[in-house]
Parts: C-alpha cells; structure tokens; sequence
C-alpha cells in the first residue's frame, strides 16, 4: 500500500505548550482513517498542524513525498488537502451558494464548479432550497452540511473533516454518516475526527487513538467493535 | 525582599542621588532640561498605569495634562488664585474631567476607546484654538475666554523668582523632583498591590476573575480618574515653569514623543517609562543639531521599537532574567 | 427652500469626502483589525503627489490623479510589508499596529513638509463656476466631488462583490482561518486591502485639497473624522460607514449653518458618544466583517 499522507514524528503546539508529541501516522490512498479519543488531547490541533494552520515544531508531513511542513495554508490546499475545522467556520455574512462557491476557489476547482455544487446538492438536497440564505441564520445542522459541502467543492486529494456529527441531533447525524458513506463508497481518502468511536469503527478502514498527544492504539474497525471494553478507559464510554 | 520594597528602595535612592545634581552640575540648561524631564517622566508614568498596566487604550494623556495646565492658568489669571492653591485645584479639575472621560468611553472595545480619546483631546483643542470671542479686553488685548491661539501668560508663579532671584530655577528643579517622586511612589503602590493584582488576573484570566467579580469597568475607571490627579499637576507645574500655557500642548509631536517614552522603555513596568523618558530626552537633546530630522528620527524610533522591540527595554531584561531562570 | 438646497449642497459634499477616506479606513479594519493612523498622511500625499504632478511638472489632471493614486496604494503596500506583516501573527497586533502606523504618519508628514514646505498652497485640480439653481449657487467642483465619490464607491463595490479579489477580501475579514482553508493567500489579500485604502487615501485627499487647499498636516482631521464615522457605523462595515459618512455630513452642514464651524466637529463628537452609549458596537455593527 502506498501511503498518500506520511507524518513522521511530528510535533506541535502553542507557544511553549507541547500539544502533539512525535507522532507518525500512514494514511494510504482511497482509506477512511478515524482520529478518536477524548476532548482536549490535540485531534484538531493535529488537523490544524496538517493544513498548515499551525506549524509543526518538529517532524515531517508529506503527501505522496512532497513535504508539505513549511507551506502555506494556502499552498497545502493546492497540494490537495482540503480541511473542513471543527465549529463549520462559515463566512457568516455570505449566503450559503456564496460559502459553496468559495469552497472552489483555487482555479482548478473553480472549473469544477457547476459540477460539484450538482454534487454537494446531491448528498444534501435542503441545500438546494436555503441557497440564498445568510450562512450567519442557518441552523447547526444546516451549517454543518455548508462546512461539509464547501469543502467537497474543492475537491482536492485527502478531505479532512474535524467532529462533522458534533452537537447535532440524531436524525441530522444520520444524515452526515450517510453522507460519509457515500464519500467512502466513491473512493475518497478521508481522514476524520469522531468522538464517537463505536460508530466510526463501522466506516473506517482504520482507527488512531489519539492519548495526550500520540497514539495509544491503532487498529481496524472489527478489531475495536470486537474488543471495545479495553478501550473504554480511554473513550470514557 | 519583594519586588514592591526593591522598588520602594529604588524609588528613594534615584530621588536621593537626583537631589545631589544641581549641586554637581551648576549649569542652568541641565538643571532646566531636568525639570522638564520630571514633568514628562510623571505624565508617561501615569499614563502607563492606565495603558500599559490597566489596558485602557487612552490617548487623552496630554489632553488631562492640558486641562491642568490650563486650569492652572486660569485660575490664576481670572481669580488671582495663589499657584500653591490654583496646582492642586487643577489636578482635582483634570481628575473630574478623566472621570467624565472614562464614563463615556471605558466601557467600549479597545480601538474605540484610543480613538474616541483622541477625538475628545482634539476637541478640546478645536474648542480651545476656534473661540476667538473676546472674553475680557486687556491693554495687551483681546483674551478669549479660553486664550485662543496666545493662550495665557502673567498668571503668576510659585514665589522663588521674588525668593531666590536668579537662581529660582533650582527650587522648580527640587518641585518638579519631589512630584517626580510622589508619582513613582503612587506608581509603584498601583502597580504591587491590590489594583495591580486585580488587573494582572484580568489579563491572565478575564473569564476567572469577572466570576470573582473582579469587574473591569470600575478598577479601571478608578485608575484612570487617580492618574489623572498626578498628570494634571504635572500640566499645572508645566505652566508655572514655563509661565505661558498655549494651545501646543495639545501638538500630537508632543503626544507622539511621550507615546515613544512608554514604548522604548517598556510599557507596563514600573521603571520602563522613566527610563524611556530619560533615554529620549537625551536621543531629543542629540538630534537638535539636526534641527528638521529630529521629528523624522522620533517617529522612525518608535515604529522600530513596536515592531522589533514591543516590550521595550525593560522587556529586554526581563526576558534575560526569564532565561537565566530556565537554564 | 434656499437654504435647504444649500446645506443639502454642501452636507452631500462633505458626506462624499468623507465616504471614500471612510471605506478604505473600514476595510482595513474589517480584515486586518489594524486601524491605520497614517491614513491622514496617506490624504496629504495624494493631494501633493497630484499637486506636483500637475502645478510642478505641468502634466494633466488626468495624469496627476492616477499617479497620486499610484503613489498612495504603494504607500500602503510598503506599511503592510515593513510594520504589519511583522507583527501580525504575535500578540497585542491591534495596539502595537496603532502605535506603529501613528509613528508612520509623523514620519510621512514631515517628510511632505520637508518635501514642499509648512506653507499653504492651492490643489491645481479644480472647477471654476457653479450651477445655479434659482437663488442657490452650487460650485461645481462640489459636483464633481459628488460624482468622483460616488462613482469609485461603485467601482469599489464591484470590486467587492464581483471580482475573484473581492471574493477573498469579504472571505478574510469574515473569517481568517476559513479563508485560509480555502486556498486564499491572506498576507497578498492584507497587501491588496493595504494598497486599494491608498489609493482611495489619494483620491479622497486630492478631493479635499481641492475645497480647503494643501497643508502638510491637512489630513488629521479627516482621518479623525473618517474614524468617527466608522466608530458610529461599528468598525469595518463598510456599507454602514458610507450611510454614516452621508448622514454626518448632512449633520455637520447643518450644524455649520446653524451654530457656525467652530463647534461641528465638538457637537458631532457629543452625538457620536451618544450613539455609542446607546449602542456600544456602533449604529450598524453587529460584528466585525466587511458587508456589503
Ligand atoms: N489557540 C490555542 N492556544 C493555546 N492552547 C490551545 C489553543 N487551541 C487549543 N489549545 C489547547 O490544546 C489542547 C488540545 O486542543 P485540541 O483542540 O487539539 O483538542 P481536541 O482533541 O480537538 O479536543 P475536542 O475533542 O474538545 O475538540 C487543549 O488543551 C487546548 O486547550
Ligand atoms: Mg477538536
């Protein structure tokens, strides 16, 4: 398996406080890879460090061998990584067709344009209806389902998706699992953040629990579905 | 010790060995130059209590220094007020106009606060500079009510020029020390007790201590009205030195060297501001051979010194003194 | 009836000087939070750069205003690399950029006063005669300045809500790190903002010279003046600020005409802390964003 995404003992944080601590991870072509673990262990940091948002203080990131640790946000977004943060992020005072249409701003995505924006109101069809409708009034789950939506637009190589079932209620969480099934049905590379790990397990080729700052275990779904109660210490279930 | 007592010792041991000066160096242009030093020195270390200790972003400084030296001036002009009762009434006059200042303004976001006290002092300069109706006529002429563009003079002084003749200088020399010194020491109890205390939690922790009820506004508003006290004296000891009180001290030359005082020294430490104050005194008396640059060369000091060096020279040291702890 | 077309006159004209040294003010701090006190320098070089290039060189107005536009905008550009861009990512930005850009102004404006003297002279641009209407004599160069303003307050709304750069202009000052994530280029979209603020800095300069005439110091009040407006609008909105800057150009036309020019700008700062008394985000501001 060739690995699309290679981090090699990456290390980040804030000032002087050490969030991520060498942490290495292989994400291969066309997987879902889950990030889970518990709040305030540095899973969005990680992404944040991944897109560039934040640079790492030690270690390597490469996508298929370009190192991608001292660009520019917006340069790792041309190289294909498209991150869609944890709290969505909208543009508030935009409407929602204008938050899809930025999502595809880069030239190569703008001329998929037309295309995508059928797609994004494919999987998400109330879209459809709330085009012209401020991002600032939208309800949490529409919200979700723009950040979403935004960041398919831009296509891209890997799609980052930080906690996307975060704070909704359980019909909209349907909505957004299947939505992510239908992602990895079409063969997309994935890497997401999810609290929760049972559900996740049924999706992801592959599943990092993520400790203080690195790994605690890694495994498949059905290894995680089959022995849950090794892990409950750590996911507090 | 703690750091209040060290500078408690520091404060008194500068005063003493600055007492001795003009008994070293005789020379009236030093002993003056000093003396403005003082007045300055009181106004950026005021001012840093509200900007750099108490975080209110004010640019009303020399506007309250104004007021007291225009109060000053006027008691003394219209009323005759003896300047020992007309300096202390005009700090009390810029204390109640801070306050009405700090009403209208401390409660809004950092930005709108440092531009509407600019706009407030640039008002009261309009006022004082457009109102050109003769309040009283005089044989030197007409006198608007708030002096025009002349502004006042003949308002009286302290009494050493009668006392002590030609060497009056040297009692202003020691007034404008020993305000020098009652500011520090008021600076000094501000920044180490309890308002300082309260104000380093706020930074630190705004939401923690709001829960505690530190609440912002009013410790705020009560450093901002004390610093006026203190500021306004020294605008009033500025008029009695200098006898003539005009609209220039509202110059934004005047604003932006103080503003560059507070930078280069540190903003927030007790002793940054003197020592900014002390240091561009003398770069100032440097660049009076350049005659035209020297304006140039001030504001080229300031922007170097926030965008390389934000924390001022005293922040230099205390990052040294943080290292040398770590290793 | 006279009257009313008088003040109507000279409040339109004043609201549109005071618009475009608004909008460029308001989209600065909408995507920087950088309020830039060179911008009072900034209107002072416009109006010379123009001067020079038409009264010094003799060259055409249609020369001396781009060209002061030119100078301007790389005028922004050159703060933007050397004071912003070195402190953005560090803490207390919006002071330290405050102090920063006010020592920049002191140093701009003794150089226009070293440059062409403390002296007054006449802006070269300008129109002679006047409309008349009635009893009621309009100049037009009031005119003018009405459709000069209004028209780059269109071009600048074009530019906003049509073009690729506008696009990432709303998008960082509603969001910096989504627009980040988006592929934008934040530091070229500061240096662009920047430059677009003083250019319209230049024209808004040129504009006013050409009323009240050439003063190294000719920009404070304004600049003061602008900030006012975008105070009452809340900082950073721009469509906000040009509503203020007409309404408080009316207002100050008004209060001119009924209680003379000394106190305006004393009774317009009263109303203003008023506003903010009564709304402490600003009449319009319900956020920090550049609106349409
Ligand atoms: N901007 C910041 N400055 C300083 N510390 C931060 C910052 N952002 C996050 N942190 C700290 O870094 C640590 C990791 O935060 P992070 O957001 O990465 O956690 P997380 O795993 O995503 O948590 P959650 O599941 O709650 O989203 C936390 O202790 C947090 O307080
Ligand atoms: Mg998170």
């Amino acid at each position: 398996m060739s690995a699309l995404l290679t981090l090699e003992r990456v290390s980040a944080g804030y000032g002087h406080q050490q969030v991520i601590r060498d942490l290495s991870l292989a994400l291969g072509e066309g997987q879902l890879a889950a990030l889970i673990g518990p709040n305030g262990h540095g899973k969005t940091t990680l992404l944040r460090t991944i897109s560039g948002l934040l640079h790492p203080s030690g270690g390597t990131i490469a996508l298929e061998g370009r190192r991608l640790d001292r660009l520019r946000p917006d340069q790792i977004v041309e190289a294909g990584i498209i991150h869609v943060p944890q709290g969505d992020l909208l543009f508030p005072e935009m409407t929602v067709l204008e938050n899809l249409r930025m999502g595809a701003y880069l030239p190569e995505a703008a001329r998929e344009e037309a295309r995508r924006l059928e797609e994004v109101f494919a999987l998400f069809p109330k879209l459809r209806d709330r085009q012209g409708q401020l991002a600032g009034t939208l309800s949490g789950g529409e919200r979700r389902m723009v950040g979403i939506g935004r960041g398919l637009m831009a296509g891209g190589r890997l799609l980052m998706l930080d906690e996307p079932s975060l704070g909704l209620a359980p019909i909209v969480i349907d909505q957004i699992y299947e939505a992510i099934a239908t992602l990895r049905a079409s063969g997309r590379s994935v890497l997401i953040v999810e609290e929760n790990a049972m559900r996740i397990a049924e999706l992801a080729d592959v599943l990092h629990l993520l400790d203080n700052g690195s790994f605690a275990w890694s495994g498949s779904g059905a290894e995680l579905l089959s022995r849950p109660e090794s892990l409950a210490a750590y996911l507090g279930a | 010790m703690s750091a209040g007592r060290r500078d408690l010792l520091v404060c008194l041991l500068l005063a003493g060995a600055m007492a001795l000066l003009p008994q070293l160096v005789g020379t009236r242009y030093v002993v003056t130059q000093s003396t403005l030093f003082f007045i300055w020195a009181v106004v950026v270390s005021q001012w840093n209590l509200v900007f750099g200790v108490a975080g209110i972003f004010s640019l009303a400084q020399m506007a309250l220094f104004a007021v007291g030296a225009y109060a000053t001036a006027m008691l003394g002009y219209y009323f005759a007020v003896p300047m020992v009762v007309a300096m202390p009434l005009a700090a009390l006059v810029s204390v109640a106009v801070s306050l009405v200042v700090g009403l209208a303004c401390l409660r809004l976001r950092g930005p709108y606060v440092a531009l509407l006290t600019l706009a407030i002092a640039q008002v009261l300069y309009l006022v004082v500079v457009n109102d050109t109706d003769c309040f009283t006529n005089p044989p030197s002429g007409c006198m608007p009510f708030f002096g025009g563009v002349r502004g006042f003079s003949r308002f009286g002084d302290l009494g050493f020029r009668a006392l002590l003749g030609s060497k009056w200088y040297v009692a202003h020399y020691y007034v404008g020390l020993g305000l020098l010194t009652l500011a520090m020491l008021f600076s000094i109890a501000i920044v180490r007790g309890p308002l300082g205390l309260a104000f380093q939690a706020l930074r630190d922790n705004p939401g923690y201590a709001r829960s505690r009820g530190v609440g912002q506004f009013k410790y705020q508003l009560w450093v901002f009205g004390l610093s006026a006290f203190f500021t306004g004296l020294a605008g009033a000891f500025y008029g009695v030195q200098f006898g003539v009180v005009g609209p220039i001290v509202f110059s934004l030359a005047t604003l932006l060297f103080l503003l560059s005082m507070m930078v280069v020294g540190g903003l927030g430490t007790v002793w940054g501001p003197l020592l900014g104050a002390a240091l561009l005194m003398l770069a100032d008396e440097g660049m009076r051979e350049v005659g035209d640059w020297r304006d140039i060369g001030l504001g080229v000091i300031l922007v170097l010194f926030v965008v390389l060096l934000p924390r001022g020279l005293a922040g230099l040291r205390l990052r040294g003194v943080s290292k040398a702890k770590q290793s | 009836m006279n009257v009313a077309i008088q003040i109507l006159s000279s409040g339109l004209t004043l609201g549109a000087i005071y618009a475009l040294s608004t909008i460029g003010l308001s989209l600065v701090y909408g995507s920087l939070n950088m309020l830039n006190m060179a911008h009072g320098a900034l209107l002072a070089l416009g109006g010379y750069v123009c001067f020079y290039v038409m009264g010094v060189l003799g060259l055409p107005g249609l020369l001396g205003v781009p060209a002061a536009m030119l100078v301007c905008g790389l005028a922004g550009f050159v703060v933007y690399q050397l004071a912003a861009r070195p402190m953005l990512a560090s803490g207390g930005f919006e002071t330290r950029i405050f102090i920063a850009t006010i020592g920049i102004g002191a140093i701009l404006g003794n150089v226009i006063q070293r440059s062409f003297g403390p002296q007054p002279v006449a802006q070269p641009l300008a129109l002679h005669g006047a409309l008349v209407l009635g009893e009621v004599y309009v100049p037009y160069q009031n005119l003018l300045i009405l459709f000069v303003s209004v028209a780059m307050m269109a071009v600048v709304a074009l530019l906003l809500g049509r073009t690729r750069v506008g696009r990432a202009i709303r998008a960082t000052a509603q969001n910096r790190d989504a627009a980040q994530l988006m592929g934008i280029r934040i530091g070229r979209v500061y240096a662009q903002v920047l430059a677009l603020s003083g250019a319209l800095a230049a024209l808004s300069g040129i504009l006013i010279s050409s009323l009240s005439g050439l003063l190294p110091n000719m920009g404070g009040d304004p600049m003061l003046k602008a900030f006012v407006i975008c105070i009452v609008a809340g900082l950073g909105n721009v469509f906000g600020a040009v509503v203020a800057a007409f309404l408080l150009g009316l207002l100050e036309a008004l209060i001119q005409y009924l209680l003379g020019v000394q106190y305006s700008f004393a009774i317009l700062l009263l109303i203003v802390i008023a506003v903010l008394i009564w709304r402490p985000a600003g009449l319009f501001g319900r956020r920090q964003v550049v609106r349409l």
